[in-house]
Formats: C-alpha cells, sequence, structure tokens
C-alpha cells in the first residue's frame, strides 16, 4: 500500500483552528503514514509546552502515527507544499489550517488514488455560501464564469481539471511554482492544473466532507499587499495563455541544447524560450521568467535529481516532455 | 587530422573544471599527426593550430574533415554525435552512461570514480587527476 504523507501549513493559528485540525487528522478512519506541520508563523513558538498539543503529540505516538513540526522558511505556503511533495512520499494529503475534515475524507480519498489519478478532493464547505455546485464542470476555461466544484455538496464522482484548498495528491510529479509571491495566489490551481496536463485525472468525489472555517485572524495567506495578488494572478493568466502549447524552456547548457534538438521535433505546438538561439530557436529565458514566475519545473538536472534518473539525457528529455 | 576538444565550460568560481582531462600535454605529445585545437580564448594552447572561437557551423564543418576527435565530456562530444562523427571522450567524474552516447568510445577509468551525485553543479566536485586514464590507453583506442 502506498504511504501517505498528511502535511498542514500554519501560521497565526495555534489556538483557534489548528487544534480543531490535528484533532481531526488523528482521528481519521484512515490514518496518514506521517503528519507534518509547517509552521510558518513569524514568532514561532515551542507547542509541546501547550498541554492541549501535548496531548495531541501522545495520541499520535500511542496511534504508531509519525509526525514532525518543521519550521518553515516563511516564504509561503507553496514552498512548504513543495517540500512536501518532494518528501519522497507517493501520496500527499494538504490540509489548511482552518480546513477540519470529517473522520472519513482520506478513507474516501485514498479509495480513488488509482494508477492514472493524480489528485483527489471532496467537498470543501464554508457556510453558510454553500452553492449548487452539481452542473459546474470544473474546468479550467470556466475558471471566471462558475464557482469552484469544491464549494457546494458533490454528489458524484466527477473529473475536473483544477482543485483548490485541500486534497490528496500524486505527489513527485508536477512542482509547486515557487516565483509566486508569499501569497501564493492560485497556488493549488496552477498546482492541480499541472498534474492534468501531465495527464492525470483529477477528480472531486463524494462523501469527503471538510469544513473550511476560513478563520479571518491568521493563516498561510494573511498578507494583504494587492501587488503579491496580482503578480501571481499574472502569472496564473500566462499559464492559462500557453495552455494549448507545450512549453519548453532550455536554461541549460549548450551540449543540452544539442542534445535537445533530437526530442524537439515530437513535442506538438512547442512554444521555446532557449539559452543558444543558434541551436535551438526560441524567445529569451528572461522572458520566461516573467512570464511563468519559476523555471524550475523545466529544470532537467533538478528532475533528473528528483527521478533519480540512470538514463540518457536524451531519454531524460523525453520523460520530461513527452 | 585529428581535432581535440581539451576543455570543458569554465566554472564560475575559477576552478578548474573537474571534468578536464590533466594529461593533454603528454597525450598531444604522444600523437604523430596533425592535431587541430578547437576552443575559446582564454584556454590553454595545446598545439600551434587553435581555433578559437569557431561558430558552430563551422566546427560542424571541420568535424567532417578530421579522421577523428578527442574530447572531455563538453558541448563538443554532443555536436560530434549530432554531426554522427564517432571519436573518443575522456571521462572523469562525470557518468557516460547518463551524459555520453554509445557512439563514441567513452574512456572511464573506473566507475568508482564517478561523483555519487551527477546533477549537482560542478562547481561542487574537486578536480582530481587519478579520476583519469593514462595518455597511453588512450593512444591504443586511436591507432585502432
Amino acid at each position: 500500500m502506498s504511504k501517505v504523507l498528511c502535511s498542514v501549513a500554519t501560521r497565526g493559528r495555534y489556538f483557534t483552528t489548528l487544534p480543531l485540525v490535528l484533532n481531526a487528522i488523528i482521528n481519521q478512519t484512515k490514518p496518514v503514514d506521517k503528519l507534518v506541520i509547517f509552521d510558518d508563523n513569524d514568532e514561532p513558538q515551542d507547542m509541546r509546552k501547550e498541554l492541549i498539543y501535548s496531548y495531541f503529540f501522545q495520541m499520535l505516538d500511542a496511534k504508531k502515527i509519525e509526525w514532525e513540526w518543521r519550521f518553515a522558511p516563511r516564504k509561503g505556503q507553496h514552498h512548504i507544499h513543495q517540500q512536501a511533495n518532494t518528501a519522497g512520499y507517493e501520496w500527499v494529503w494538504r490540509v489548511d489550517d482552518d480546513a477540519i475534515p470529517e473522520p472519513n475524507v482520506l478513507e474516501t480519498l485514498y479509495s480513488y488514488a488509482l494508477t492514472n489519478v493524480g489528485a483527489v478532493g471532496g467537498s470543501v464547505l464554508t457556510p453558510p455560501y454553500m452553492p449548487d455546485t452539481s452542473e459546474v464542470s470544473g474546468k479550467i476555461d470556466n475558471i471566471d464564469s462558475e464557482p469552484n466544484i469544491q464549494w457546494g455538496a458533490i454528489e458524484k464522482v466527477k473529473q475536473v481539471e483544477h482543485l483548490h484548498c485541500t486534497f490528496l495528491y500524486r505527489a513527485g510529479v508536477y512542482d509547486y511554482n515557487l516565483g509566486l509571491s508569499r501569497v501564493a495566489h492560485r497556488e493549488e490551481t496552477l498546482f492541480t492544473y499541472g498534474l492534468h496536463r501531465k495527464n492525470y485525472q483529477i477528480l472531486v468525489v463524494p462523501n469527503a466532507v471538510t469544513w473550511h472555517m476560513k478563520n479571518p485572524q491568521g493563516g498561510i495567506r494573511s498578507e494583504t499587499k494587492k501587488e503579491m495578488y496580482e503578480h501571481d494572478e499574472q502569472i496564473f493568466r500566462n499559464f492559462l495563455q500557453y495552455r494549448d502549447k507545450t512549453i519548453v524552456v532550455l536554461n541549460c547548457g549548450l551540449g543540452d541544447h544539442i542534445v535537445f534538438s533530437h526530442v524537439l521535433p515530437s513535442i506538438p505546438s512547442a512554444e521555446v524560450f532557449s539559452c543558444y538561439p543558434q541551436v535551438i530557436p526560441g524567445r529569451p529565458i528572461i522572458e520566461a521568467i516573467n512570464l511563468f514566475g519559476d523555471l524550475d519545473h523545466w529544470n532537467i538536472y533538478k528532475k533528473m535529481d528528483q527521478w533519480k534518473w540512470k538514463g540518457d539525457l536524451e531519454s531524460a528529455y523525453r520523460n520530461m516532455y513527452l | 587530422m585529428i581535432i581535440i576538444a581539451p576543455y570543458a565550460q569554465k566554472l564560475r568560481t575559477e576552478k578548474q573544471n573537474p571534468k578536464n582531462y590533466p594529461y593533454w600535454e603528454t597525450l598531444v605529445e604522444m600523437i604523430d599527426e596533425p592535431i587541430v585545437q578547437v576552443g575559446v580564448e582564454g584556454e590553454k594552447q595545446l598545439v600551434p593550430d587553435f581555433r578559437k572561437n569557431l561558430p558552430i557551423s563551422e566546427l560542424r564543418k571541420l568535424l567532417h574533415e578530421c579522421k577523428t576527435w578527442i574530447g572531455v565530456d563538453s558541448f563538443f562530444q554532443h555536436l560530434a554525435w549530432d554531426e554522427k562523427v564517432p571519436g573518443i571522450v575522456i571521462w572523469g567524474p562525470s557518468d557516460p552512461l547518463i551524459w555520453g552516447h554509445p557512439e563514441n568510445i567513452n574512456l572511464l577509468k573506473d566507475r568508482s570514480c564517478l561523483v555519487a551525485n551527477q546533477f549537482i553543479w560542478w562547481e561542487a566536485t574537486e578536480h582530481r587527476n587519478d579520476r583519469f586514464v593514462k595518455p597511453k590507453e588512450i593512444l591504443e583506442h586511436l591507432r585502432k
């Protein structure tokens, strides 16, 4: 059975919703294999000294659930999620610090975690706002014209193109965009849509309700700077603008470009950004940075390292782009 | 005529690139054929005919004029592969199974000489002479 890491990113909610969330995670009908709490507080505290938290830690130990309290780099939750994404687990269940899952959520989500599935989400309800989402498509093209499908009761399994807030996902397949600002606006939409673009199914499923209390205090997105949201929104819109293309970014050496020239003809609708246009014609790398924020998605060396690659470079490029 | 492409890209730290072969001078003396060195300005000249900063198109043409070529793990081995002109690549810490091409003669002293992580920046790897085969072994392959 695949192992599931549960990651909770928290900020400013030590004594409000975080305890409710931890209690809900501990009491899942399918236990997680490991729980990591990423503490992104400006002034982190040692929670072992807090009675309620000591109870949680005792319960985790008694249930033989590995846990870790990790102090996060305070660069935004996308950096935290990427740490979880690359922690070596096959599945990661990401839970917000004000989103309280019912006891069966992980068991239900995990029951859909099949070979071709990239992410599974359930309803994420914020009463009193609970729109009827039965007719919502969940397609990225409709993101401006329909409510998020997870905001309402989900009555049947549906394949969508993006998820939000909390979901179970296949780890190590697609990267979080670390070029987003600290508010990480649209991070989960970009991430799950990226999994969809990798040809994995993104599912919403019934009988997996999380109560998203939207605690007005604290939160990992507690930054209010408008420019940060605008910056992230622009990156998101740029990804959408190029959704019919395969974005190719060759931020690498001359020899790598030569090897890649054998792969390029197989890539449909390539939009190329290149360091050596005399070998691979393309737009300058700086344009890719400005458009997409972070180029790690296309860093072939990082990917080969992540994949523990033993094959040749050409095959690695094929693995990345085809 | 034999082409030599002796050096991998200069590192930003000015440290010697760990992929550079340490015995070029000896090897060059042992080769009894005209040699053309290709590379860029600033690299050590090993033979009288050193053609610096040639455009890629010129390098491609030159490859078709040579009997064979000898290089290290640099862009030149990829260019020659692209031109379907096999040659000899002298390997040190980088893995020919990952970065090389089986069409070439890939001379690796021993797989124990490879660095464990092939995907880090080469600045992090120290240059070591003992990672490389001796010139005599290269000459044997050249004469085959």
